[in-house]
């Protein structure tokens, strides 16, 4: 949460989190360069520094592969939302990974050139009408690293105050382009070689798998159905809403609104957290304030504000019950507007 | 000038803007428009690679924010989420289809030989 910013906000859990990605990284890169050949799919036996440049870029694709399955697995299955919590930081590695594999192609593919390196890897293959074999398949990489390293750089906090959660994810769908560049990047280039056997399997399974996965996730989403009126949104039985949980409604704007049970009143807030706007909806009410799944951050139902000494603050809405249905208004109040809580019939109330 | 060479100059000029933003941004902009950045400083060194890459979405915001933008902004997520990875799947599945097409054996019968070996 806010108050001060510090470079790095640490926690036990971040502490082991990043942990375990630095010793994946590393087993992933010694089993990349120790194992053999063969087993690789390496048809031919490569030199050390065209090794070690495709280990790092295996690494990177790897990476990048396991984060963007991160995303749908956590809406699909709230098990997998721990993966979710610092999701950044594995960013930040996996730029830094593929930079140092972009670094050990230019020190040895364009490295002996008399014209400066950078300049060698935008000259030395222009056939861009050639077709597929022979495309100069390094612009899909450059693309590719250019949006990691803005994604990486604008990973702090600050960016997302700044910038506004909205503006922030937007600039990162840029992962979505960059992944199919990358793929692009891979299957243009180190797949075009028949011998590349066991390679090209692992590419097109990690591949398709962040295909499916997307999509399932994108199928499961459509399901909300947006109303066309400008009354109060009907938000049905408030009997079937679960103590300390909520259910979201989507109302004509295309707003959504949790609305939290908590000791047998209903209270409406925004279902976009205030930080990255995670769907506070889908968290649940710990000591009294909802709780964002995504990284914890805590609002009070009834106003909408986070506890001192924390800011951060969501709008409310208005409920009311009408012959037994709990009704939102789609006014939405200003962030930290208090709102009365509303009596469930017949429920007990703390 | 090539064209590789003039896309060099357009990017150190773009990242030489870019460290003057940087440099104007975090000595007198960052405070006036967030209160939790007044007096921390070690952070402000992590901001300047986002700075230097994306000065110009810097520039707009401090303006936006210098003019008060509305707090509603602020709330209203993206919801494109399902475009994106449609178009991301079509993406990837047509890179993926091409290069099955485009795959190659290596030269029957051909050793490669170091260039120094091959010369007479």
């Amino acid at each position: 949460m806010s108050v001060k910013y510090v470079p790095v906000q640490w926690n036990r859990f971040k502490w082991g989190y990043d942990a375990v990605l630095l010793a994946g990284m590393a087993v992933f890169l010694w089993a990349f360069l120790r194992i053999d050949a063969a087993v690789l799919g390496h048809a031919r036996e490569v030199s050390g520094p065209i090794r070690n440049a495709r280990a790092f870029g295996a690494c990177a694709f790897a990476m990048m592969t396991i984060i963007l399955c991160i995303g749908p697995l956590a809406r699909l299955d709230a098990r997998f939302l721990p993966l979710l919590y610092n999701r950044r930081h594995f960013g930040v590695l996996t730029a830094a990974v593929a930079l140092s594999h972009a670094s050990l192609i230019l020190n040895w593919y364009f490295a002996f050139s008399p014209a400066e390196r950078y300049q060698t890897v935008l000259f030395a293959n222009t056939s861009y009408a050639g077709g597929v074999a022979g495309f100069p398949f390094e612009t899909f990489g450059i693309f590719a690293l250019l949006a990691l390293l803005i994604l990486a750089a604008t990973s702090h906090d600050f960016w997302l105050a700044f910038l506004t959660p909205p503006v922030w994810k937007g600039l990162h769908y840029l992962i979505y382009p960059a992944y199919a560049a990358v793929v692009a990047h891979v299957a243009w280039g180190a797949l075009l070689d028949r011998g590349s056997g066991t390679f090209t399997w692992v590419v097109f399974a990690g591949a398709l798998g962040v295909v499916v996965l997307h999509l399932i996730a994108a199928l499961k989403d459509r399901r909300g159905v947006r109303p066309e009126t400008s009354d109060w949104i009907d938000a049905g039985d408030p009997a079937t809403i679960a103590e300390g949980r909520a259910r979201i409604v989507i109302l004509p704007s295309g707003d959504r609104v949790a609305i939290f049970r908590h000791q047998g009143q209903l209270s409406a807030i925004s279902n976009a957290c205030a930080h990255q706007n995670g769907p506070l909806g889908e968290g649940r009410i710990i000591d009294c304030l909802v709780t964002c799944p995504w990284h914890g951050f805590q609002y009070e139902p009834r106003t909408g504000r986070a506890p001192p000494p924390f800011t951060e603050m969501v709008p409310t809405f208005a409920l009311r019950i009408v012959a037994g249905r709990v009704q939102v208004d789609p006014t939405t109040a200003p962030p930290g507007t208090p709102q009365a809580p509303v009596p469930i019939p017949g429920a007990v109330t703390a | 000038m090539s064209a590789a060479a003039a896309i060099l100059a357009l990017v150190r000029t773009w990242l030489w803007i870019g460290a003057g933003v940087a440099a104007l941004f975090l000595t007198i902009g960052i405070g006036r428009i967030d209160a939790n950045a007044r007096n921390a400083f070690v952070f402000r060194t992590l901001l300047v690679p986002g700075i230097l890459l994306i000065w110009p979405l810097v520039l707009w915001r401090w303006w936006c924010i210098e003019r008060g933008s509305p707090w509603i902004a602020r709330y209203r997520p993206p919801s494109a989420h399902g475009a994106a990875a449609v178009a991301m799947a079509i993406l990837v599945l047509a890179a993926l289809g091409l290069s099955l097409g485009a795959r190659q054996d290596w030269p029957a019968g051909f050793e490669p030989r170091r260039l120094a070996d091959a010369a007479p």
